[in-house]
Order: C-alpha cells, then sequence, then structure tokens
C-alpha cells in the first residue's frame, strides 16, 4: 500500500520541503481510523464528494485510470511538475524517484529566488 | 522548460480529517507539495 511507502521516508521528504496530502473518496471517520491505525504522519483529505478528483479530472486522467491511484507533484510556484498514474495497486514511483525531483525543484527555486533578487 | 508549458494546479480547499481547513494555496511559495489520489481504503 502506498501510504505505508510514503511513511517510510517522510522525514526525508520533510527535509526537501514538501508537504503529502493525501486525497480519497473514503468519508472523516474512515480516514481518521486509517491515520491512527497506520501512524500517518501525512494529511489526509476526505473528498466523499469527488470535489478534488473532478476538479482535476482535465489536468490529470484520473476519470480514466478507474480506482487506481495517482499522484502529481506540485512546484513552489504552483505548477504541476509530475504526474503518475498507477497500473495496479503496487504501481508507484520510488520514493528516491520523488526524493530526487524535489531536489530538482528545490534547486530550481533556488536560482529563481536568487534571479529575481539579482 | 518554459514557464508557459507549465500547467497550474487548480486551488482547491477542504476539511483534513479533524475538520481544519486545508487549502492548496496556503502552500504556495513555501513548500513543495506532493498530491496523492487515493482510491479508497478499503
Amino acid at each position: 500500500m502506498h501510504m505505508a511507502q510514503l511513511r517510510q521516508d517522510y522525514d526525508k521528504f520533510v527535509a526537501k520541503d514538501a508537504v503529502i496530502l493525501v486525497v480519497g473518496p473514503d468519508n472523516k471517520t474512515a480516514f481518521q481510523e486509517y491515520w491512527s491505525k497506520n501512524e500517518l504522519p501525512f494529511i489526509g483529505l476526505p473528498d466523499p464528494r469527488h470535489h478534488v478528483a473532478k476538479l482535476y479530472g482535465q489536468q490529470v486522467k484520473l476519470l480514466k485510470a478507474g480506482r487506481m491511484p495517482a499522484m502529481m507533484v506540485i512546484d513552489k510556484a504552483g505548477k504541476i511538475r509530475f504526474r503518475h498514474y498507477a497500473d495496479s495497486m503496487r504501481d508507484i514511483p520510488s520514493n528516491q524517484a520523488i526524493i530526487r525531483l524535489l531536489d530538482i525543484l528545490n534547486e530550481e527555486h533556488l536560482d529563481v529566488s536568487n534571479n529575481a533578487s539579482a | 522548460m518554459s514557464e508557459t508549458q507549465l500547467q497550474e494546479a487548480h486551488d482547491f480547499t477542504l476539511d483534513d480529517y479533524q475538520g481544519q481547513p486545508v487549502s492548496l494555496s496556503e502552500y504556495k511559495y513555501q513548500k513543495n507539495v506532493v498530491l496523492v489520489f487515493n482510491r479508497g481504503f478499503i
């Protein structure tokens, strides 16, 4: 389950200035139970009305992806930099790959900030 | 990659499971966001 995989390297994500938001169709109670049972440190966002899934339906092909999980990485400028659609419940990007991407985004952000103040 | 080719992530607000509102925009300029669309715990 990809929640467990993300939890494993949570410290590294935090160190890369990333926050993990998990959106799902379950209700608040189900989230609460799942979060405390699995001791998940990230932010759980119940979305039983599929509001966010619909919102991202064009930019992220969630509706076509069916019941498989999806993930995106959004940089500090609010731009979508990475999208992944799982083929199966086990098909998730490695934490390493995401962390490498975060390194690149952080470096880029630093460059932009430095240039802006020059 | 030029800025104009990148898509802006739509802002949204959802309550976390403790009832606190969380907006994507609160992280802008502060944090990178890994947004995971989970498909259900069951």
